[in-house]
């Protein structure tokens, strides 16, 4: 998404989807993992006669309520929106005008959608032409139309080109910064907006900065300290500046160099220990492979409430600490909704036990490791003080640092303000009043200054920028092959002082882009470009101005820097069609040292016939009173009540062809070598071709109960087999995201 | 913590009142039912006792998932007693999923690990903070000494609030390696 | 209580209920049920099934004519004023007899704890606790909160998702009802605005 216009973040909010007349949703199940959300989308239906659209494998308690279901093949998205987009192309259903101005390379993507007939999606997707035709139709009629996703639409080897596609539909009905419209990807946990911005990633430092030298100087400095000094603290600036291992494939960093691993490059060690801060481990793909790893660790730290699993899957006999972490109640700070809301989650209760905030643990190592006093520098820099306060100084040193999504205006006053006056703010405009007006509710980003309000629709020309409007960020260049990027004549913001397309500002091109002429003073103060601006002169003249600081340019469909310039299908590296397999291979060369490792595509997908030993889909999804890796879920005893073991829904008929009863045990064998055991539940939800399992469940490995494992006093309610023990082989080429929700598996009565 | 404006709310709208049952604000939006003069009359002395006298009601959020529910969580002598409705929060309007209704257990739930553990020889055992501190400081450290700071996987969570993540990413950095993430990537 | 209200029902929206079983542990977790007491479930039937699949919430209806009051053997049942039915714990001899009356499957019997005082039967209060004194610690023991005495809404119908279980007096849920069918098709029901105080102008 972020390669398509600028940034990847829900555009708009779940109020806002009230204002559709149309909600389509791929890969994600709203009713079940973002209950109080899903409100909006029935009052949608309810006031609005939205017609609610769902594109699935399995028939969820959202498509209960849909108006349309379609049960897609998993992994099939791309040929699915390339069918919408033949049809609306061929029936010139698009907005033509919209695209003129405002798209780049909509002609490439023209040109491969034409190959996509319905017959042939039938084909691929399992969905049929007559009901591919009936939901675009729908769709394309009733605008503003909003397109809702989540995991079901990232955890692809394709994931980046799915979450590529979307937006590119989206933009060819000009359903693109308008109320009721968007992109909205529903995030999974409470923070994930949060932490992302904030660049816990192995990719980027906060605020997508990126790794770049010059990015790393900009860090240095405005954390106070010598860049020479941290860039002593790694192996070398070459190092600094190098992708880390991800959370998906980290285990591949203990496991390098052992026979039949993918091969590593990690400045010349295996990773030897592991430090953990509330990270249900136990979701991640690859289970056998994770339990190996931490097998071979030397040191294992694992801070959370409750007991990490990782501690409960090793067999690792020394050296693992659990430290009790203290929950997010019994202290405070800033939490991102989905929407790009901040709110201030208020401390309760002083932390239970033992347990600490995890800063104070942080604060606690670095001292012991030799750099508290430059690592909490910054906190006191904004106002010259000698001690720091936490979070507040924190929220406020974020605040000035972070300009690229506009963090500035995110005061720790003015957040706190916005939760301790939440019944001010409108439901579907998310518009404050009273005191709190010109406002929207927590200040969703960017917000560009200290006074400004928030910006609730990213994209949105009808708004003056003061108002939270914007055009595309001009992050690409200027042009490509010739082809001006920057917006089209007259779609600037409403009140802007330039109506046209303009490059996002800096301090050379802001006079003749703003048509101003700043003081000498301002010219002393003024930053390199908007990004990192300190002096906010750019962005306060920009607001007179009504200019978006990022520019305003053309989303593109055209992605020239990826493997796949636009969105292609490949079948999954485990397809059950093995005919189209050979017509839509994956990427045929496998990709070296991503994120640190080598990982295969077309090698692992051609090296077999899968779909012969293999033939079932099997897809992973939460249930609505668990999340993530559960461990919290399951300490609760209500919640586990509601659950208490680990299923798999299965159709009657595929059971019964398998001699596996309802209620009875059955086993799943992946294509990896690993199996689970786990009780048979009967369901329509699913097609005979395919079966779900929950991602919750852990403390059971491969038919071993390890409930031994756990401390004394600390198992939780309920315990099963991981579903990641069998999920495939399988990354996004650009993201690394595991292919969870496209793999194969074999079964049998246990 | 001490958010006197929610204080006061809630305190007109719970306890002075007594509420002729009007049923829950859904079909009217923003406007909680709660505020209508017509369905109010004033409470008599027995109505209004409180089952946990000198409480305090706190605003917070629920976190579950990513809609960012509001949590009116009612505080007793530093205790969480029970969780009450944040009936006027402008994204959930006091709603919650069976996960958010139960949040409180996040903090009471008797398996939460209580004091820092160490696995030796197979066996749990509890020691103080210090003592872990220091013994996986000196690990760190030595590790950092001869493999090179990238001997190191750091893991952060989506669970942290905005200011932890941040100063997680900090650390990774100060340490010295980009071998850090968090559940974006799942 | 006053006599001009009409009585106290609960409602369920089926169009609206997803099984997110938000009431059904709010309830439990705001009496501190035993695991294995639902005071109130959510029932989904033809799951999975397209065009047919649809989920509600049920507990004691409070029933007017209530048929535990009627069968039991020992008397405990009493409904107040306000329609809420209510039994007395001490006075239950837990034999099920309500349970065979129950068009509801409400009656819950709990094995041990003080909920299970003497083997007594245990049922949805609609929050109104029992025959103790109000709001003291013994009520809450056996009956759990009584957050009708403190004007509070019982918990289910307050914090359900999408508003689909609703609770009052019927009258009042008639209303709720009436204005969400009548908002159907009728757009969306946002505050108008105005922009004005940032950057002046």
């Amino acid at each position: 998404m972020a390669n398509t216009w600028g940034y990847g973040a829900m555009t708009n909010s779940l109020g806002d989807i009230q204002n559709s007349k149309a909600i389509i949703i791929f890969g994600a199940n709203p009713a079940v993992n973002h209950p109080v959300g899903f409100q909006h989308f029935l009052k949608a239906k309810e006031r609005n006669n939205s017609q609610l659209i769902v594109i699935d494998p399995r028939f969820t308690k959202t498509a209960a309520k849909a108006d349309f279901y379609a049960r897609i093949r998993p992994g099939t998205d791309v040929p699915f929106m390339y069918g919408m987009l033949n049809i609306i192309f061929k029936n010139g259903w698009e907005d033509k005008k919209y695209i003129d101005d405002r798209v780049y390379g909509m002609d490439e993507i023209k040109k491969e959608a034409a190959k996509w007939t319905p017959e042939k999606v039938a084909d691929v997707t399992g969905v049929s032409a007559e009901q591919l035709m009936q939901i675009t139709k729908v769709y394309a009629k009733s605008t503003p139309g909003t397109l809702i996703w989540a995991m079901g639409l990232t955890q692809h080897s394709v994931g980046t080109s799915n979450t590529r596609l979307a937006p590119i539909l989206q933009l060819s009905l000009g359903n693109m910064g308008v109320e009721g419209g968007g992109t909205n990807i529903l995030r999974g946990h409470d923070n994930v907006q949060g932490a992302t911005d904030m660049g816990c990633l192995a990719d980027t430092l906060p605020g997508y900065y990126g790794l770049s030298s010059g990015s790393w100087k900009y860090f240095a400095k405005s954390w106070g300290v010598d860049y020479e000094w941290l860039a002593g603290r790694f192996k070398s600036k070459d190092w600094m500046s190098k992708k880390g291992f991800s959370l998906a494939r980290w285990y591949a960093g203990v496991l390098g160099g052992k026979p039949g691993e993918d091969k590593i490059h990690n400045a010349g060690t295996n990773l030897k220990a592991l430090f953990v801060m509330g990270n249900g481990i136990t979701s991640i793909a690859q289970q056998a492979k994770v339990k190996e790893a931490l097998d071979n660790l030397e040191l294992i730290v694992l801070a959370d409430p409750f007991v990490n699993e990782a501690a409960i899957l090793t067999d690792k006999k020394d050296d693992i600490f659990l430290l009790p972490a203290a929950t997010q109640f019994e202290t405070s700070g800033t939490v991102v909704a989905t929407n790009r809301t901040a709110q201030w989650r208020y401390q309760v209760v002083e932390p239970m036990y033992e347990s600490k905030p995890d800063q104070d643990i942080m604060f606690e190592f670095a001292k012991r490791l030799g750099f508290y006093k430059e690592y909490t520098k910054a906190m006191l820099m904004r106002d010259n003080k000698t001690e720091f306060k936490w979070p507040e100084d924190a929220t406020n040193e974020i605040a000035r640092i972070i300009k690229t999504i506009g963090l500035t205006g995110w005061t720790a006053d003015r957040l706190k303000k916005h939760t301790d006056n939440w019944h001010m703010f409108d439901e579907v405009s998310l518009r404050g009043s009273g005191p709190m007006k010109d406002e929207y509710y927590g200040l969703p980003w960017p917000c560009w200054t200290e006074t400004h309000g928030g910006s609730t629709v990213l994209y949105d020309i009808n708004r003056s920028v003061k108002e939270g409007g914007m055009g595309f960020r001009n992050r690409f260049g200027m042009e490509h092959n010739g082809t001006d990027l920057l917006a089209g004549k007259s779609s600037a913001p409403k009140g802007s002082s330039n109506p046209n397309g303009y490059p996002e500002i800096n301090a050379k091109n802001i006079e003749a882009v703003l048509g101003i002429t700043l003081t000498a003073d301002e010219k002393a103060k003024i930053g390199k470009n908007w990004k990192v601006d300190t002096s906010n002169i750019i962005a306060e003249k920009c607001m007179k101005a009504g200019i978006a600081p990022y520019g305003n340019a053309r989303a593109r469909a055209i992605v020239w820097t990826f493997p796949d310039q636009i969105p292609m299908h490949r079948e999954p590296l485990h397809s059950p069609r093995t005919d189209l397999v050979k017509k839509y291979p994956s990427f045929e060369k496998d990709k070296e040292n991503h994120f640190r490792v080598d990982t295969k595509y077309g090698t692992l997908q051609s090296s077999k016939d899968w779909a012969k030993e293999f033939p079932i889909n099997l897809v992973t999804a939460r249930l609505v009173n668990l999340n993530g890796a559960g461990m919290e879920n399951r300490a609760s005893k209500y919640l586990a009540a509601l659950t208490p073991e680990m299923f798999c829904d299965i159709h009657p008929d595929l059971a019964n062809n398998h001699g596996i009863r309802n209620g009875g045990m059955m086993t799943i064998h992946s294509p990896e070598g690993t199996h689970i055991t786990v009780k048979a539940k009967f369901s329509f939800s699913v097609s005979p071709d395919r079966i779900f399992i929950p991602f919750h469940f852990a403390g059971v490995f491969q038919g071993r109960d390890l409930k031994s494992h756990y401390p004394d006093g600390t198992a939780p309610y309920a315990t099963g087999e991981s579903a990641n023990t069998v999920t495939n082989y399988g990354y996004d080429i650009i993201t690394q995201i595991p292919e969870t929700k496209g793999g194969l598996c074999r079964i049998e009565k246990a | 913590m001490t958010s006197t404006t929610q204080n006061a709310l809630s305190t007109k709208i719970g306890r002075r009142s007594f509420l002729k049952m009007a049923a829950i604000a859904g079909a009217f939006g923003a406007t909680s039912s709660f505020a209508s003069e017509n369905v109010t009359r004033p409470a008599t002395a027995e109505e209004v006792k409180n089952p946990f006298p000198g409480s305090k009601e706190v605003k917070t959020i629920c976190t579950a998932c990513s809609v960012g529910c509001g949590i009116t969580a009612e505080v007793q002598n530093g205790v969480w007693v029970r969780q009450e409705v944040a009936q006027d929060h402008p994204i959930s309007l006091g709603g919650h999923c069976c996960k958010g209704a139960d949040m409180i257990d996040m903090v009471r739930s008797e398996v939460r690990l209580k004091y820092p553990m160490v696995k030796e020889a197979g066996q749990w055992k509890r020691i103080s903070w210090d003592t872990a501190y220091e013994r996986i400081s000196k690990k760190l450290n030595s590790l950092r000494e001869t493999s090179g700071p990238d001997a190191v996987q750091f893991l952060g969570s989506a669970k942290m609030s905005s200011e932890q993540a941040y100063y997680f990413r900090k650390f990774a950095a100060f340490f010295g390696t980009n071998n850090t993430d968090h559940q974006a990537r799942i | 209580m006053s006599s001009e209200m009409s009585r106290m029902k609960f409602y369920c929206d089926d169009d609206r209920c997803i099984e997110c079983d938000g009431c059904s542990v709010a309830c439990a977790e705001a009496h501190e049920l035993p695991v294995g007491i639902s005071r109130r479930k959510v029932v989904t039937l033809h799951e999975g099934i397209e065009g047919k699949e649809f989920s509600t919430s049920v507990a004691c209806m409070h029933c007017t004519d209530a048929p535990c009051e009627q069968v039991c053997p020992v008397d405990c049942f009493y409904i107040r004023e306000d329609g809420i039915v209510l039994h007395d714990k001490e006075v239950c001899i837990g034999c099920g007899y309500c349970l065979y009356a129950c068009p509801f499957g409400a009656p819950q019997f709990p094995r041990d704890g003080a909920f299970g005082t003497k083997g007594a039967m245990d049922k949805c209060t609609m929050c109104a606790g029992g025959p103790l004194e109000t709001n003291s610690v013994h009520e809450r023991e056996l009956y759990g909160q009584n957050r009708i005495a403190e004007g509070k809404v019982p918990v289910c119908a307050s914090m359900c998702s999408t508003k689909a279980l609703l609770v009052g007096d019927s009258e009042n849920i008639a209303t709720v009802y009436r204005a969400r069918v009548a908002s159907k098709g009728k757009g969306v029901q946002t505050a108008p605005f105005g922009w004005s105080k940032a950057y002046g102008q």
